[in-house]
């Protein structure tokens, strides 16, 4: 294979997060399920977060799709983007249809109206989306080195912890079987990012969108893992920043 | 009773049952907790031939079919537009 541009970035990128995660806040939701303290509310509160954010990755994607002009990538990387949107799709459907199979929610509308499944503008959740949507204004080989080499690589490493954890069928196969999809969106972000970056200036903005992508995450899981186990923490004060866009 | 199930070798997995499913809150089209993630129909909550909303949306020919005689309902027979 001949030497790609990104191949050192991407090496990079990925070694960073994958040395981050199995050290995200939702290690302490880990650790309650092991020590089965994990009731049918935590684990609605858990499903129905989750599933709040995958119903926003339709506004992100939406966001980033405007985002790809005619030819300025191969149409096997917008068919790649186009799959993870499916995909996406695919999680947002496994955790509805978790809410209603364990008996959470009795219907969709319900699944919608519980305060576990509602979207607040005033959250880490809603801060997280609004950082991702902001990458809009970025090439895409640099958004998506911001979020598949990023938060993509902690969900993939708590997401397993989680699955291994639980004994539950059904709430373990919503989480196991969602491994494929994620390294493959893993996968992918390292094909883009090895081949299609290549100037000093655009690595940097992958460093940066990466780390803030990934900042922006860990205060999503710290809000996460604090409302599944009660502990109801509010989140870290936001930091300053200039809006660019 | 008769059921339906889904024909993988036809589907497209478009999920517009799936859609349908949810919205009249039958909730009996699912995603299958394996890697392929294939739509399947809950025998249990399905209420075939009293609703047959799923198989009006299905765009796929040949892709729901009824367990017990085999046969495609994709383009709805005639009979499944009448009320049971």
């Amino acid at each position: 294979m001949p030497d790609l541009p990104g191949r050192d970035l991407a090496r990079e990128l990925i070694d960073k997060s994958e040395a981050e995660s199995r050290s995200t806040p939702v290690e302490a939701v880990i650790a309650a399920v092991r020590e089965g303290a994990v009731d049918d509310d935590k684990a609605h509160r858990l499903i129905g977060r989750l599933w709040t954010l995958e119903r926003m990755f339709y506004y992100i994607y939406g966001g980033w799709g405007q985002g790809l002009e005619m030819n300025d990538f191969p149409p096997s990387v917008k068919y790649l983007f186009s799959k993870q949107i499916v995909d996406e799709s695919t999680h947002e459907m496994l955790y509805l249809d978790a809410q209603l199979k364990k008996g959470f929610v009795a219907t969709q509308k319900d699944a919608f109206r519980h305060p576990y499944g509602s979207f607040s503008v005033d959250s880490g959740l809603a801060y997280y989306v609004f950082s991702l949507r902001n990458l809009a204004t970025y090439p895409h080989s640099i958004r998506i080195a911001a979020l598949n080499l990023g938060p993509k690589i902690l969900e993939l490493g708590w997401m397993k912890g989680l699955a291994e954890a639980i004994a539950d069928p059904d709430l373990k196969g919503v989480f196991e079987s969602q491994a494929v999809e994620n390294r493959s969106h893993v996968n992918m972000g390292r094909r883009i990012v090895e081949e299609f970056v290549a100037k000093p200036v655009d690595a940097e903005l992958c460093r940066w969108a990466c780390a803030v992508a990934k900042r922006d995450y860990g205060r999503f899981l710290g809000e996460l893992s604090a409302f599944v186990l009660g502990h109801e923490a509010p989140a870290p004060p936001a930091p300053r920043r200039q809006v660019t866009d | 009773m008769p059921a339906l199930k889904i024909n993988h070798e036809r589907c497209t997995e478009c999920r517009m049952c799936y859609i349908v499913c949810r919205e009249i809150d039958i909730n009996a089209v699912y995603v299958a907790l394996e890697p392929l993630h294939r739509i399947e129909i809950d025998m249990e909550k399905c209420t075939y031939p009293g609703c047959t909303a799923c198989l009006m949306y299905c765009p796929a020919e040949g892709s729901i079919i009824e367990v017990e005689s085999g046969r495609s309902l994709v383009p709805p027979p005639p009979e499944a537009w009448q009320e049971a």
